[in-house]
């Protein structure tokens, strides 16, 4: 029942997040329709195809600001562990079960990428649903390309969250720590090291046609597989880490 | 089923002993006949919270006096044997004069503290408790 | 009760800087007993349960547990399957409820004995649907030592059990303790309420500064400790008492204490032969002989 007690440690976060996104996302698109096809809805075949590069604009705009919550939620789903469990006095019963410090990481790690995974697919399913229903049609490549890009892209710091709680004991410390990290990071990405920016690969600024605003078809996988490799090093030296860590 | 009274830790004495003298009281008495089943381990030693080793040595060591039999499977029998059956008699015999005794030191002026001390010390220690005046 | 040994470590130690919490620990602890760990606050006995546990990393030394090698992660892991412990804090996930609690316990062993759960969960008066943050001191502490209870693993480990029980509490606890004895299960307690280990303890295990004191069956403890008052014409000579089993000697004037481990009657022939005035031979009860032995380290 170890995939129960990690939903239980982070259902309302991840339902808090889910709903913040799903109803940003949301609000955006309605707002994106109604800008592009000039206050009527549901869009006239005629606006649609006219303003349809504008509207695909604004969902670019909307992978923004989906990016920059997305990125501060599965930070946050990120947080507790067994580290966390010390400060709260609860580590003597989880380390006394016959499971071992590996297995109780790597549930984390999933539970936390399966709700990374719906906390990318659900805003992008909603903006789907929302503008076909009104009219504008958008292809479900472009959405799954939107969503492949976050995920691929940004699960990085996903495995950065997890590090640092393997590392860092605290309540507080560790996510202050943490979202001390994302804003470094997205510094250091645009002064000095702009060719590895993966900021902009996970908005999908690297792929985007500036004429149609279309994510092109060719994905940058050189890049996603390498964050996700960055990924999968920071969860093994998490799991290194929890195993020499004395309780 | 309260047959035995708590078994007390302070008084330098190991509880399986004292529970083998409550159980060879209790054969001397009457209380319990020739026949009779004791709790079985598990019972007598939650009853009286104490550990069940305690309960096993003294009902092994009564079953190496002759007073208890432990079937296997049904549990610890007592054996009374013939001889010991007068001895119920001696036994009330002394309770008497142990009354006297002790109605005599109060009369001297020991408190019942000291006289049950110096009972214990002479149990434990016979012959180790000099005392001159 | 076999000769078999639940627990076995050789100068097990752990230093933390500039102390040293546990100091070449030789401890042996027997199966189908209950044995006690004393010691004061501070003494080490956390620190080695957690280190028999994989909790903690000794800096030398090894153990073993139902034969498993404590410092081998996946062997100690296995002998947890086995293995039933109640940390010092009694610690409980605050944001599950008992019966949440009770169902995620059940799911790691196959040992767990559903009758004696509900038994408990029934003298205990447990909520099954309250949190456990809402719950009381009390209420924890029993709803904790109820995931050990309701196992039948073959080593019962117990941190301080007593803490945050009432008196009702803490006999239904040595009870339980007991019961379990009686099913094969060893029992391997820490505590510093010695009148409960002096009720229930098969073998004691003293721990002071993190160096084992003491290793003794309670019986010959009880048995052989005494404490010998001597009056004397004169005020006598300490040097004269000082054979084997004496462990400490305090003289007022012509009085005279002994406190013996063993051999008293030596003491006592060696009082008479020096013409005692009077000698009084009287039990230590294990309040006294935990205090002695801790003292006189």
């Amino acid at each position: 029942m170890l995939w129960y007690k990690a939903w239980l440690e982070t259902r309302s976060r991840f339902l808090t997040c889910l709903v913040t996104l799903t109803i940003f996302s949301s609000v955006f698109v309605h707002h994106a329709l109604h800008i592009s096809c000039l206050n009527t809805l549901p869009c006239s075949e005629k606006i649609s195809s006219k303003f349809t590069p504008e509207f695909h604009r604004l969902l670019f705009i909307n992978q923004q600001y989906v990016v920059i919550i997305w990125i501060l939620a599965v930070v946050l789903l990120g947080m507790g562990g067994i580290v966390c469990e010390k400060a709260l006095g609860t580590s003597s019963l989880t380390l006394a079960l016959p499971i071992s410090r590996a297995r109780l990481m790597r549930v984390r790690v999933a539970t936390g990428v399966f709700q990374a995974i719906a906390l990318g697919v659900v805003p992008w399913v909603t903006v789907f649903v929302i503008s076909s229903r009104a009219g504008m049609p958008i292809s479900i490549t472009q959405v799954a390309s939107y969503v492949l890009l976050l995920i691929g892209g940004g699960l990085v710091y996903f495995a950065m969250a997890i590090l640092i709680s393997s590392l860092v004991s605290g309540e507080y410390t560790a996510p202050a720590l943490a979202f001390g990290v994302v804003l470094l990071a997205a510094m250091l990405f645009d002064n000095w090291l702009r060719r590895f920016n993966v900021w902009r690969l996970v908005t999908g600024d690297l792929s985007i046609d500036r004429s149609t605003f279309l994510l092109s078809k060719h994905l940058p996988w050189l890049g996603i597989l390498a964050s996700l490799f960055f990924a999968v090093l920071m969860v093994l030296a998490s799991i290194r880490a929890i195993q020499r860590r004395e309780f | 089923m309260s047959l035995f009274s708590k078994l007390a830790p302070t008084t330098g004495q190991p509880l399986y002993l004292q529970l083998m003298q409550q159980i060879r009281h209790a054969a001397e008495t009457g209380a319990l006949r020739d026949g009779d089943q004791l709790p079985s381990i598990r019972t007598l030693a939650e009853e009286l919270v104490v550990s069940p080793n305690t309960i096993a040595k003294a009902y092994s060591e009564l079953e190496h006096e002759g007073r208890l039999e432990l079937r296997q499977g049904s549990g610890a029998f007592i054996c009374v044997k013939r001889r010991t059956r007068s001895l119920a008699d001696q036994v009330q015999a002394s309770r008497r004069r142990l009354r006297e005794l002790i109605e005599q030191l109060r009369e001297d002026g020991l408190l019942d503290e000291e006289i049950r001390r110096a009972f214990e010390a002479e149990l434990v220690y016979p012959g180790e408790m000099v005392r001159k005046r | 009760m076999t000769n078999e040994v639940v627990i076995l470590t050789h100068a097990l130690s752990k230093s933390y800087g500039r102390g040293e919490a546990v100091r070449g620990l030789n401890l042996s602890v027997g199966r189908n007993c209950i044995t006690a760990f004393l010691g004061r606050n501070g003494a080490g006995k956390s620190t080695t349960i957690k280190m028999l546990l994989g909790m903690i990393r000794p800096t030398a030394g090894s153990g073993t547990v139902l034969g498993k090698r404590i410092t081998d992660a996946e062997a100690n892991r296995q002998m947890r399957q086995r293995v039933a412990y109640v940390a010092e804090d009694k610690p409980l996930y605050g944001y599950m409820t008992v019966e949440q609690t009770i169902n995620f316990a059940r799911s790691f062993y196959s040992d767990w004995r559903i009758d004696i759960e509900k038994k408990l969960l029934l003298d205990f008066e447990l909520p099954a649907n309250r949190k456990v943050k809402s719950l009381s001191k009390g209420m924890r502490t029993k709803l904790a030592l109820l995931l050990a209870f309701a196992r039948h693993p073959e080593l019962l480990i117990l941190d301080e059990p007593s803490e945050g029980l009432d008196p009702v509490g803490i006999e239904y606890l040595l009870r339980t303790l007991v019961s379990c004895s009686a099913e094969g299960v060893s029992v391997f307690f820490s505590s510093h309420q010695i009148a409960e280990v002096e009720r229930v303890a098969d073998h004691i295990c003293i721990l002071e500064k993190g160096c084992l004191l003491m290793d003794a069956s309670v019986d010959q403890v009880r048995q052989s400790y005494r404490r010998i008052d001597m009056v004397f014409p004169a005020p006598p000579p300490e040097h004269e008492f000082r054979i084997l089993g004496v462990e400490t000697i305090k003289t007022a004037g012509r009085q005279m204490s002994i406190f013996a481990s063993r051999n008293a009657e030596a003491v006592v022939e060696r009082a008479q032969d020096l013409s005692a005035v009077s000698v009084e031979v009287a039990p230590v009860s294990l309040r006294d002989v935990f205090l002695e032995t801790v003292r006189e380290n």
